[in-house]
């Protein structure tokens, strides 16, 4: 095959020529001949050592997109990452499945700028998928009009099996095909990279990307031989060995370890820098900008220790700008809000039914602040040279938008930028719009100090600093009809900015950081079509914004909207039903004709030995037993899926204390791609959801963030997971769907409806922490 | 002050010069280039850190490495050698198998992002060692109530860990029969 742009070659050959100044042992397997045209061979953990060069590939070429090998090996190239959902997998499956090979023959690029031709937001498995299908459904029928040449069949009569394609009597290896071959492919797409754009919803462009286009024939469902199985994860083996090189493990020539010492508030201005004891620590430095300063030296341990020196003698302005985590939703109900951002339903219908309704039903729902809380605090590596060139090695999800990102904050063009992506720890969504990691730290220690600098977050720093997910309230009112059904509901959404990544660095160094408009925004997929609706989102600034670090800085987290949206709509759902006493699941059925979602509804409820009945049972309130049981359920459809959440709980009214017993979860996302990895995508998902409805909540005073430790952000432990009951559907006929983000949603309210039933006392805000339900209990 | 200190790290002798109080995590990851245990808290709250020090899980991000020394470290990139040597396994049999753990680890799917593993593949290596079949209460209560904190998961793979656990208990088990 042939480079796609003369440019390319070049590109390669500077990458040598910096390969030897670097003079370090690297081992390299060097350039791969690939159809008569080098092109640098990829996935070598050595290659990190190398400073990247900025252009992408261009992705109107099928060389920047895929190579076959003449060993039967594809490399297939995507923007998107593994975030730890099995991405990796799925990809792999689908290029197979076009080219009709076998999935382990593939292996994947995921996330380089300078590799990768597509950009794109990882948690955008849908729209990543379809281009690498796409790219491999357009490859197979120009293989086939090879193979059809050199065997002197016609394509029609060529049968393909695991890459060799056979016909007239002969076979031929795509392989042999493509040996000495140039497969001249134009792949059609549309769309292009990110910019940094204060315009746009999120604060940047293209969010997606770029696009393949066109309708290449695609495989049909039912002659499926890959999609469908359970291939294993292709990363895993190296992670478990230790050989898979991270994030973290990243190491240039040079460079120097940097931790930072950060404000005493959130909106803490610099007075003077503490005194760097030269003889103490005789090779490091202090490095500062604006507000953000940070103590650099070739030893991690002499950073760690003189920077922790430097922080002592610190001095920073006081600031006290924040309401304290008790009174949020007090703030945000104090907001002057005016009209909402986004408005969804049938407006019209609704607000009649609304004024006509015999009987009006309501009740408001809330949450505070929780936040994506790696298990690794956030790390990057950044070497900016000094004409603006520049590399970043790091674990964002959105690659190409963390380069425009870093362009806009540099000044410079941003083909002078190149990011490399490597593994670290799972983030849920932090950095699906280019920001909010440790990159911006680094590149300008390293622009400063004109080093490679590599820039380790410390746990405090990154539950403190890094965005969140922010509070919210919302109001909900029905109007009911004399079955206790629902005729129209009216819902009221109003957050905190939830789309500003701003990385902090960049904002305490007082560099260029764009950033959207606050805005609210209904993400509900509204699933109860019997039901008129008007649902309105309205957004406020970011909570401390006018504070120089941009105070508790909103961004999105795992199912995002949805996910606090879904609470509100389903714990109003479970009251409603409550109210007209129905059973919840007969209720969710009577107000929808989507079979979609009642087959999900009604298979998972009879895996759960679900017995319809009115919560909550009759007798409760007036108990005095030590433990009280109940069982709950929650649904959502997002993204072509249908989730359903069945939670069995029990409370100790002494205590208020809430066990999760069980917890059935029942999915249809459509075709299932990979059914073991949905299926732990699925457990996993209840795990996050339980430790959101039960314990997480970030604290903070009228200063600052105070949930800094695992002691105090608190997430579910092993012992606190109960038994786990997986229902998944597979359909042929319904194309793909969102297979693994959505399962924390279906928790939370299936929890407090448990909670209900057992005591008849609703939460109407979560966590449901053993204070908050027995002050709920006390004033039941 | 830097002096030089002699520690077995996965049965292999090494000298660093290291500050005694410098946390043992630093110098197998920056000096020794043994990347599989990570920082996670820094404070022993995680287990992201987690190593063997003579068979014991000890949390390498708040141990100084002069405890190490004249002791036994094995991190993960050790326990397929660990495993070997256990079970006198020759060397071209060893080449090809990993540790019983590790290899449930893989055989469950158990890492998402993986980050926290590590750690939870060396508390499985110390919980087997003290229980060779425990059931899924002992599991959990040994990943959340044993040593100074809970073993944490972000991506919720609890269920998977205990699933591979069991997992390696029966092939050590079935191994320890023949």
């Amino acid at each position: 095959m042939e480079i796609g742009e003369p440019g390319r070659t070049e590109v390669a050959m500077n990458s040598l020529e910096e390969e030897k100044r670097n003079s370090m042992a690297i081992t390299r397997r060097g350039f791969v001949k690939a159809g008569g045209a080098l092109v640098v061979s990829l996935a070598l953990p050595a290659e990190i050592l190398l400073k990247a060069e900025a252009a992408s590939p261009d992705a109107t070429q099928l060389v920047s997109w895929l190579e076959i090998h003449s060993d039967g090996t594809t490399l297939a190239r995507t923007g998107r990452t593994e975030t730890g959902t099995g991405m990796s997998g799925y990809y792999a499956q689908a290029i197979a499945e076009e080219l009709r090979v076998r999935p382990e023959t593939i292996s994947l690029v995921m996330g380089d700028t300078d590799r990768t031709p597509d950009g794109g937001y990882s948690a955008g498995f849908l729209t990543g998928m379809e281009n690498v299908r796409k790219v491999a459904a357009y490859t197979y029928q120009a293989l086939l009009e090879l193979a059809a040449k050199q065997l002197g069949a016609s394509a029609s009569d060529l049968r393909v099996a695991e890459g060799v394609v056979s016909g007239g009597g002969k076979s031929v290896s795509y392989g042999q095909l493509v040996h000495g071959q140039q497969l001249e492919l134009k792949i059609p797409v549309k769309g292009e990279l990110p910019k940094p754009d204060a315009n746009g919803w999120v604060g940047m462009t293209s969010l997606d990307g770029i696009t393949v286009t066109g309708e290449p024939s695609i495989k049909p469902v039912k002659e499926f031989k890959v999609i469908g199985t359970s291939h294993p994860l292709p990363g895993i083996p190296d992670k478990v060995t230790g050989k898979t090189k991270w994030s973290c493990d990243v190491e240039l020539p040079g460079m120097l370890h940097a931790r930072m010492v950060r404000p005493a508030t959130m909106g803490s201005t610099l007075i003077s820098v503490g005194d760097l004891e030269r003889k103490k620590f005789p090779t490091a430095d202090v490095v500062k900008k604006g507000n953000l300063v940070g103590v650099v030296s070739p030893s991690e341990w002499e950073a760690i220790r003189a920077a922790e020196a430097v922080a002592a003698g610190t001095k920073w302005t006081e600031w006290a700008g924040l309401p304290g985590s008790e009174n949020v939703s007090r703030a945000i109900r104090e907001y002057k809000w005016e009209k909402a951002d986004e408005s969804k339903g049938n407006a019209d219908a609704a607000k009649e039914a609304l004024a006509k309704a015999a009987k009006l039903f309501s009740a408001s729902y809330e949450q505070g602040y929780t936040r994506h809380a790696p298990i690794g605090p956030f790390v990057a590596v950044a070497d900016v040279r000094s004409d603006g060139s520049t590399t970043v090695w790091t674990h964002s999800a959105q690659s190409q938008g963390l380069r425009a990102r870093i362009a806009y904050l540099l000044g410079v063009p941003t083909e002078k930028v190149a990011v490399r992506w490597l593994e670290h720890s799972g983030q849920y969504g932090r950095t699906t719009f280019g920001g909010d990691g440790a990159e911006a730290d680094a590149v300008i220690l390293s622009q400063l100090t004109g080093k490679p600098v590599r820039v380790q977050w410390v746990l405090q720093e990154d539950l403190a600093w890094s965005s969140v997910s922010p509070a919210w309230v919302a109001d909900f009112k029905a109007s009911v009809d004399e079955h206790g059904h629902l005729a129209a509901v009216h819902s009221a959404f109003y957050s905190p900015h939830m789309t500003d990544p701003r990385p902090v660095g960049a904002l305490l160094a007082g560099m260029p950081s764009a950033t959207s408009k606050p805005a609210g925004f209904v993400a509900t997929e509204w699933p109860y079509d019997k039901i008129q609706r008007l649902e309105e989102a309205f957004g406020m600034p970011n909570v401390g914004g006018e504070a120089a670090s941009g105070g508790l800085r909103g961004n999105i987290m795992r199912t995002p909207g949805q996910r606090q949206q879904c609470f509100a709509l389903e714990g109003f759902l479970n009251e409603a039903a409550a109210a007209a006493g129905m059973d919840p699941i007969e209720f969710r059925i009577a107000h929808t004709t989507d079979q979609r979602l009642i087959d999900i509804l009604q298979a998972t409820a009879k895996a759960a030995q679900w017995e319809a009945r009115r919560s909550p049972r009759s007798g409760v309130g007036k108990s005095v037993a030590k433990e009280l049981t109940g069982r709950g359920v929650c649904i959502i459809v997002r993204s072509n899926a249908y989730w359903v959440g069945i939670a069995e709980a029990t409370v100790t009214p002494a205590t208020g204390a809430v066990r999760v017993t069980k917890f059935t979860i029942g999915c249809e996302p459509g075709k299932i791609i990979n059914p073991r990895q949905l299926e732990r995508c699925m457990k996993s998902g209840v795990v996050m959801g339980l430790s959101e409805a039960l314990k997480e909540e970030v604290t903070f005073d009228r200063s600052k963030v105070t949930s800094t430790n695992w002691s105090r952000y608190k997430i579910l432990t092993m012992e606190e997971m109960p038994e786990i009951q997986l229902v998944t559907i597979s359909r042929d006929d319904k194309g793909f769907g969102g297979g693994s983000e959505a399962a924390n949603a279906v928790v939370p309210a299936a929890v407090a409806a448990a909670l209900f039933e057992a005591t008849g006392v609703w939460a109407r805000r979560i966590p449901l922490t053993s204070g908050y339900v027995q002050q709920l209990l006390q004033n039941g | 002050m830097a002096s030089e200190l002699t520690l077995t790290v996965n049965n292999a002798k090494q000298t660093v010069r290291a500050a005694p109080d410098m946390p043992l995590l630093l110098v197998l990851r920056n000096e020794l280039k043994l990347t599989g245990p990570r920082l996670g808290c820094g404070m022993a709250q995680c287990g992201a850190c987690a190593v063997l020090v003579d068979g014991e899980e000890m949390r390498a991000c708040v141990t100084p490495v002069s405890f190490a020394v004249g002791k036994k470290v094995t991190t993960i990139e050790g326990l397929p050698a660990a495993w070997a040597e256990q079970k006198h396994l020759s060397e071209a049999v060893a080449a090809k198998t990993l540790h019983p753990v590790q290899q449930a680890w893989i055989d469950e799917q158990v890492p998402q992002c993986g980050y926290c593993q590590s750690g939870m593949m060396i508390a499985a290596v110390e919980l087997l060692s003290r229980n060779a079949n425990p059931s899924v209460a002992q599991i959990k209560d040994a990943f959340t109530n044993k040593g100074p904190s809970p073993h944490l998961c972000r991506c919720g793979t609890y269920s998977a860990i205990i699933d591979a656990v069991q997992r390696a208990a029966k092939a050590m088990g079935t191994e320890k029969g023949k």
